[in-house]
């Protein structure tokens, strides 16, 4: 299989002891994979070992067969890793345009995706409620042409109506054959579009599968997210 | 009284524009530089070291103007390179042992006595109702709005500008997408440089060109600074030029001799209060 | 003999001998010394003097001081004046005043000061120092004009005694300031130059703690000042320059002048460097741009030489073992009747509404926690459990509502005013001092509520590591665990907890779980709990409050609200297809 995204037994260590372990992983292009599990599971360490701003202790990162866990940040982003973080980082005191316009100068593709962004262009980022600095964030992503996204935790603090809004997005990276993992503490909304489901509890794998089949088991994800 | 006004437009100028320096450091670079005007004294007295050695008064000049840039940019490169993750104290505080460095060195180089300008630009003017305006004086109001002016413009309206701002948001991400934020950092340090030994060149004739009183222009230069709370230029720019000619018009009494001294510091301290009247928790601390 | 206290006693007996030692040295060192160098040794120790001032207010309260020698400056003023008008009292007398003065400037000086972050204060002294040099020039020393000598008093008048004088100053300074240091307030101004936010929560006033590092240094300065004006006879304008204090400033980071006898070299330094130079017929200017390099290699390596030293020496003393570790099973609750019951209300939350401009993080949330109780705070991430804590504790304006604790308002009280009520809580991030040792963070936290053997017990019971052994050395999980301990210390009537867990291995957890559960009965307070790990959450707490998008979606006993749909919606995020 060419063009994946391929973790093998990977442990992030974070100084008082591993917060994730032995996690194994493949992302195929053009999929979405959620990942779910309680806060504090490790999800995002997870995520920030792959792109980078962690380094892991063990295992294996591979894009295309390539192992890039000796690659900075930059190298990594270079190869079409694109990691959408959990804190909005967008410049808030520049324009929203501006804000697009720095990874692209022809921001066309993220008006098409993000109508409601076209009047609110020439306000500040750092004005916008939270949906609008997210959907900001994502066109930034869709303009960088990943290969594969990472998205972590999309959904905090924004009202669902919203969530619902930006979900059609993902599934449009998907459409154009980017590999996507999806990491959300909402479970029920990430599994609803991906393909695969995996749980995250305590920093371990305790389930992966078809997506489907994890939304039905309402009894395993209680129990991941509402302990015993 | 207006003469004395008038007349403390030209020292009001160059507050204008080391404030407005300090302003664009503070906000694109997150430092405050106590060194802003040592830098321009030391291309100053380069310069007039060079006419003395019998070069031309014109390359000179250019000469002091870039030995300006260049130290404004070795101190921008020290700090870019080791305090980089660094708070805003110990960046500045780095520009506070540039202070000391730049005032010793001149006197090692120079000598201590103050130096002896050829001026740049003698005589008056114009004369508005009986008060003569000089040219140095115009010449750094001129200077000071076209430094205020160039600055808002570059921020605002060019890609420069917007990288410059990202940068100083969130340097991490700005380096994430791909803008060199090392290089970008270190041409704002050139650029103020430039500024500086420009400003410092043109008034030093007509002050006590010692070095420490000109490096110490960099503080009533703050306090026009405060009041645009190290944001924002038009204020800084106001602010020099106001504080330039209330100092001028207060030379005028003679009973206001030593308190004339203090004027800087109580605007500092009154700007201070003034802006952090609302006392809010830094979320970072 | 406790673990806490057993410190202090070789402590005084480790200051009287040194004291003694350094006034042995310094009769001899008179006795020896020729004239020349006697006198640059008294300047020495005057710039020790001055040194040991600015270690207070930058080194320990981490504070940019740039007019140490503006400071100077008045107490030469004070002494040279009261000469002058030949004041009664005699010399010593008129140093004292001096640096009373000089407190009082640095207090002026310092009130603008409070509530600006470090680089304005650096502004201000920056501006103060060069406005009072220029002053100086043109006013002069009183006594300039007619070259009037200060009186010193028998048997210091001449230069031997003038020295034995100052090192008797210096001796005195430097035990006042050890003492200082090593008491509240040294704790309070090593806690403020590294979190406000955390000093507050000890219940120590940011205001005081910045305001009192700075009369002291100022006073110690002024201190300096007046030596000198005595030592040359006279106050001469140049030597409190500007630059000096740049200089001066520059060489306490170097040196790490907050170690007193790092600020003791760093004045044979002063001296000795221009003394060296001149010798070699070098300018002296050389010695500040010296001084210039030294501090930007000391500023970019973030570390002094002095720190370096005590860390080596650190490392070689054997590091203390914990004698108790979270892993053990704790001790059994004094009281074995149980938990004690749920008593009266305690913390009464009303209508609690915190807006950021648009954005509503906090609507209308209300709810009581009674006495001896254990309160859960679940929801998901950014439902605004964090800013809820914040707002109970005094660091976030509310909107509406109110907080009162023990039917008291809290709503216009200062942080530092709640924690001292007896409300007191932890932070996510770390906010412990590494600066610090355990017993001396445990013992400022808890501002006096416990007894030195009390705060063993505490320490013990959570595991924590050996008072004397200093933060730095602890890992960060196990920080915010003694960061508990010492909130405890304080024997508050209520303590919230922000995930103490965070950080901490799995067996840790359950440790800590079991000595939660025991809090109530063993120190009387009650507990608001963040937390994340639900099963930790279920075997600690007996009811929960349940935060989504920053409302109150459920409260109520623990298994009743778990089992509730909408709290389980609310975490899985399950939401009707629109």
């Amino acid at each position: 299989m060419s063009g994946g995204l391929v973790i093998r037994e990977l442990e992030v260590d974070r100084g008082a002891g591993p917060v994730v372990s032995g996690v194994n992983l493949a992302i195929e292009p053009g999929t979405i994979t959620a990942i779910v599990g309680p806060n504090g599971a490790g999800k995002t360490s997870l995520l920030e070992a792959i792109s980078g701003l962690l380094t892991s202790t063990r295992g294996a990162i591979e894009i295309d067969g390539e192992d890039i866990v000796k690659l900075s940040r930059r190298q990594r982003a270079a190869r079409g890793l694109v990691h959408v973080e959990q804190n909005r980082a967008i410049f808030p005191s520049l324009t929203v345009r501006e804000n697009l316009e720095l990874v692209n100068s022809d921001i066309s593709a993220v008006l098409e995706a993000f109508p409601e962004l076209d009047k609110r262009l020439t306000s500040a980022a750092g004005l916008l409620s939270g949906g609008e600095q997210q959907m900001v964030v994502l066109g930034r992503a869709l303009v960088a042409t990943p290969k594969f996204l990472m998205i972590d935790e999309m959904s905090s603090g924004l009202a669902p109506v919203v969530v619902q809004r930006l979900l059609p997005i993902v599934e449009r990276f998907r459409d154009a054959g980017v590999g996507v993992l999806l990491v959300e503490q909402f479970a029920h909304l990430a599994l609803r579009i991906a393909s695969r489901g995996i749980v995250i509890t305590s920093g371990q794998v305790t389930y992966s599968g078809a997506a489907a089949a994890l939304l039905s088991d309402e009894a395993l994800l209680h129990r991941s997210y509402l302990g015993e | 009284m207006l003469q004395g006004a008038l007349a403390g437009l030209a020292i009001g100028g160059v507050y204008a524009v080391i404030a407005v320096c300090l302003t664009i450091t503070a906000q694109l670079v997150r430092v405050v530089n106590f060194a802003q005007a040592a830098i321009g004294m030391i291309g100053a007295f380069f310069a007039v070291s060079m006419v003395g050695t019998g070069l031309a008064q014109p390359i000179a000049i250019v000469l002091g103007i870039v030995v300006g840039c260049l130290v404004s940019a070795a101190i921008g490169w020290v700090i870019t390179t080791w305090l980089a993750d660094a708070t805003t104290s110990a960046r500045s505080a780095v520009t506070v042992a540039a202070l000391l460095l730049l005032i010793s060195l001149s006197f090692i180089a120079f000598g201590t006595r103050p130096q002896s300008f050829r001026p740049l630009l003698p005589g008056p003017a114009f004369t508005i109702g009986g008060v003569v305006v000089t040219q140095v004086t115009v010449a750094m109001v001129i200077l000071a709005v076209v430094v205020a002016i160039a600055a808002k413009l570059v921020l605002s309206k060019t890609r420069l500008g917007t990288k410059l701002r990202a940068i100083a948001d969130r340097p991490v991400t700005a380096e994430m997408i791909g803008i060199p934020v090392r290089a970008l950092s270190i041409s704002v340090w050139l650029a103020t440089g430039l500024i500086a030994s420009v400003a410092i060149i043109v008034i030093a004739p007509t002050q006590s060109a010692d070095a420490t009183s000109l490096s110490l222009l960099v503080i009533p230069a703050s306090a026009a600074a405060l009041l645009g709370r190290f944001a924002r230029l038009d204020l800084a720019l106001i602010g020099g030029l106001g504080l330039g000619m209330i100092q001028g018009a207060a030379a005028q009494f003679a009973e206001l001799n030593v308190l004339r001294d203090w004027i800087p510091l109580v605007l500092i301290v009154a700007f201070l209060l003034w802006n952090q009247r609302k006392e809010a928790w830094d979320v970072a601390r | 003999m406790s673990r806490a206290s057993r410190r202090t006693i070789p402590r005084l007996w480790l200051r009287s001998g040194i004291a003694v030692i350094g006034l042995a040295v310094g009769g001899v060192i008179a006795a020896v010394l020729p004239g020349y160098l006697l006198y640059i040794a008294t300047t020495a120790i005057v710039a020790s003097i001055a040194l040991i001032g600015l270690g207070v207010v930058t080194g320990t309260a981490g504070m940019i001081a740039l007019c140490q020698l503006s400071f100077a400056a008045i107490g030469a003023w004070v002494v040279s004046w009261l000469n002058l008008i030949h004041a009664p009292g005699g010399y010593i007398v008129w140093l004292l005043l001096g640096c009373v003065a000089s407190a009082a400037s640095g207090l002026l000086l310092g009130i603008p000061a409070l509530r600006l972050r470090g680089i304005n204060l650096a502004v201000i002294t920056l501006g103060f120092a060069a406005a009072l040099d220029l002053t100086l020039v043109k006013l002069q020393f009183p006594g300039a004009d007619q070259g009037t000598k200060i009186q010193r008093p028998w048997p210091f008048d001449d230069d031997r005694g003038f020295f034995l004088f100052a090192v008797i100053a210096l001796v005195v300074a430097a035990v006042v300031v050890s003492i200082v240091q090593a008491g509240r307030w040294g704790s309070a101004w090593r806690s403020v130059a590294f979190s406000e936010r955390g000093t507050a929560t000890a219940g120590a006033s940011v205001r005081f703690a910045k305001l009192s590092a700075f009369a002291v240094s100022a006073a110690i300065s002024g201190l300096a000042g007046g030596l000198l004006a005595g030592q040359v006879g006279m106050a001469f304008p140049t030597s409190f320059a500007a630059l000096q204090s740049l200089a001066l400033y520059l060489l306490s980071i170097v040196v790490g002048a907050h170690l007193i006898e790092m600020a003791i070299f760093g004045g044979i330094l002063w001296v000795l460097i221009p003394e060296i130079f001149k010798r070699f017929g070098i300018s002296q200017d050389w010695g500040l741009v010296l001084f210039g390099v030294l501090g930007i290699q000391a500023i970019t390596s973030k570390t002094s030489p002095g720190q370096l030293l005590r860390n080596a020496i650190a490392r070689r003393r054997p590091t203390p073992e914990c004698t108790s570790s979270l892993t053990d099973a704790p001790p059994q609750p004094p009281d074995t009747a149980g938990t004690p019951a749920v008593g009266a209300a305690l913390l009464e939350v009303s209508a609690l509404s915190v807006t950021y401009g648009e954005l509503k993080a906090l609507d209308h949330v209300g709810f009581t926690i009674h006495e001896n109780e254990i309160v859960g705070l679940i929801g998901p991430n950014g439902a605004g459990k964090s800013t809820l804590v914040d707002a109970i504790s005094g660091f976030v304006p509310l909107q509406s509502g109110d907080v009162r604790l023990q039917g008291r308002s809290l709503r216009r009280s200062a942080p530092h005013v709640r924690a001292r009520a007896g409300l007191r809580r932890t932070y996510q991030q770390d906010r412990v001092p590494p600066t610090l040792t355990v017993g001396a963070f445990t013992k400022f936290v808890g501002g006096g509520a416990s007894t030195p053997h009390e705060i063993d017990e505490i320490l013990d019971f959570f595991g924590c590591p050996d008072a004397g052994t200093p933060l730095a050395s602890v890992d960060v999980g196990r920080r915010r665990i003694v960061e508990v301990a010492a909130q405890l210390s304080a024997k508050p009537n209520i303590l919230l907890l922000d995930e103490p867990a965070a950080g901490l291995s799995h067996e840790e957890h359950e440790g800590l779980a079991l000595r939660l559960v025991q809090v109530p009965a063993r120190f009387g307070a009650s507990v608001l709990l963040i937390e994340h790990d639900l099963n930790l959450v279920r075997s600690v707490c007996t009811s929960l409050l349940v935060l989504d998008f920053g409302t109150l979606l459920a409260s109520g006993p623990q298994e009743q609200v778990l089992s509730r749909p909408e709290v389980k919606k609310a975490y899985m995020g399950e939401t009707e297809m629109l």
